[in-house]
């Protein structure tokens, strides 16, 4: 007799091994690569230290993530609709929850492969250009670190986390294969800029609530706040307050949240 | 072979997809160790039928009940088009079915005839070997019924015996079957009772043989006068085999 913890780890394990075995995800990490190494070199970051080569990548990465996440998720639940396999693990004791989480779980360690590989070789790289000022770990503001590096990639893990999650509810949403590229489409723009726009109009309509903190509802400005108010802030002296950190950091982790009981309800509304 | 249990219930089915009524008052008994067969034109709702018969799909109105024997998966399914991830092999594909149940791929794999292309991806499988690794995957965690969407559907006459044959051997194992086809001819051999479905109604419902003493001729000689001159030109027949 196998438990909803087995079914999980049978999904985890196929969604795992679907993707070492895929070109188009060696792919999307050589791209990262050479465009985070690209802006890094032109922006001389590694030589400069570690947090001038997370001020020259961080917008790119911003941008990319995302796109990457979404191109790692948009097909994940879509796939196995359109073929029909939703139906035929519909009779099986496979709860929809155990599902979404198995491949939301596999496909979360292939996006942070192609995600994390890169930035940490490009750390790596910084360790090996960098002064030896850089090789303290910094305890107190205006002193460079691969501790900050270390924050820098957690947090950048935690954003590609929420936006796959995004991505694999609107792939649990999409009825087709062209409906969930358009989807995901949407739901990119959303991560990237609409939730900031949405958050600056809130501002603008009114809204009694600190910048701090609304920016943290937004998962893009979410995690550009906690990458300046965690990393950046050592180059900064005297300044902090960019964002709210637990609401920012709530805010990715609701976002990641709601999207996979969205992806849930999604996947159990279909059996019937 | 006969049994008097009774797997799966269908009472007083409806449904209706927006304006379109697909199934109308379907009611139907599964028994134990029978094969049934359900047969009519395309968009007869067939396929619906199946579905809901396999909890696939809420009737608009009516129920269906599982009285069959406890079970890690009560009912296996057969979609009318199985499709597999590409790039994993069979036995791959079969073992994350199995496991989802604690079954074992290579027996199920052996029960089909796919144990001698065990390495061989989905994608260049055949049709019909395809179909037999979707019969593969109903098989796991031997479900007491089992509902299969066309399974002998595009194939050639060949493996079109070789899956009713599966299907016979399934039902004098004591599973329910319930299976949709075109091919009356397989169905008369195969089908302990016959559900003669015409836009969305059951016309008959009985066993091949007292079906066709209607007619006095083949299953299909009672088929065309069952249903609707102008929808019974999908139907295959014996002079088409």
């Amino acid at each position: 007799m196998t438990g909803p913890l087995d079914a999980f780890w049978a999904v985890f394990a196929r969604e795992v091994r679907g993707a070492s075995r895929s070109r188009t995800y060696l792919l999307l990490a050589l791209a990262l690569t050479l465009v985070v190494f690209g802006l890094a070199q032109a922006g001389n970051g590694p030589s400069a230290g570690y947090i001038p080569t997370v001020v020259d990548v961080l917008l790119v990465v911003e941008v990319l993530v995302p796109a990457v996440a979404f191109a790692v998720g948009y097909r994940a639940i879509a796939d196995d609709a359109v073929r029909g396999t939703l139906d035929v693990l519909a009779t099986y004791p496979l709860p929809p929850w155990a599902y979404v989480i198995g491949v939301y779980a596999g496909r979360a360690v292939a996006l942070l492969t192609v995600v994390l590989v890169p930035l940490t070789i490009l750390g790596v790289a910084v360790a090996a250009m960098a002064g030896p000022a850089t090789t303290v770990f910094a305890t107190h503001r205006g002193v460079d670190s691969p501790l900050l590096f270390v924050r820098f990639l957690a947090l950048t893990a935690a954003f590609a986390l929420t936006a796959l999650a995004i991505a694999v509810a609107i792939s649990a949403l999409a009825d087709s294969r062209r409906r969930a590229i358009l989807l995901a489409l949407v739901g990119l723009l959303v991560v990237v800029v609409g939730a900031d726009v949405t958050v600056f109009r809130a501002m603008t309509g009114g809204v009694d609530v600190g910048l701090d903190t609304l920016l943290g509802l937004s998962p893009a400005s979410a995690y550009r706040g906690l990458v300046f108010e965690t990393v950046l802030y050592v180059a900064f002296a005297g300044r902090s307050g960019f964002i709210a950190v637990p609401v920012a950091a709530a805010g990715l982790v609701v976002w990641a949240g709601v999207s996979l009981l969205v992806a849930t309800l999604a996947v159990r509304m279909r059996r019937a | 072979m006969t049994d008097t249990d009774t797997y799966l219930h269908a009472t007083d089915v409806h449904r209706t997809f927006g304006d379109v009524t697909a199934l109308s008052d379907v009611s139907l008994d599964v028994p134990a160790g029978n094969v049934v067969a359900l047969i009519g034109p395309n968009g007869s709702g067939k396929t619906t039928l199946l579905r809901i018969l396999a909890g696939l799909l809420a009737p608009s109105d009516g129920e269906v009940t599982y009285d069959g024997p406890d079970a890690t998966r009560p009912l296996g399914y057969l979609p009318q088009a199985p499709t597999f991830r590409p790039g994993f092999s069979t036995r791959e594909t079969i073992a994350f079915y199995a496991r989802l149940v604690d079954d074992d791929p290579d027996e199920l794999l052996d029960r089909v005839g796919l144990d001698r292309v065990p390495d061989r991806r989905v994608e260049a499988l055949s049709g019909g070997m395809t179909r037999l690794l979707g019969i593969a995957q109903a098989l796991a965690g031997d479900p007491p019924v089992l509902a299969l969407d066309e399974p002998a559907s595009g194939l050639d006459p060949g493996m079109s015996r070789l899956v009713f044959d599966i299907v016979e051997e399934l039902a004098a194992d004591g599973h329910s079957v319930v299976v949709t086809s075109h091919d009356l001819p397989l169905v008369e051999r195969s089908a302990d009772r016959v559900v003669v479905l015409d836009r969305g109604e059951v016309v008959a419902a009985d066993t091949p043989e007292a079906l066709r003493e209607r007619t006095g001729g083949p299953l299909h000689e009672t088929f065309t006068s069952l249903v609707q001159a102008d929808d019974s030109v999908a139907i295959r027949t014996e002079a088409t085999q």
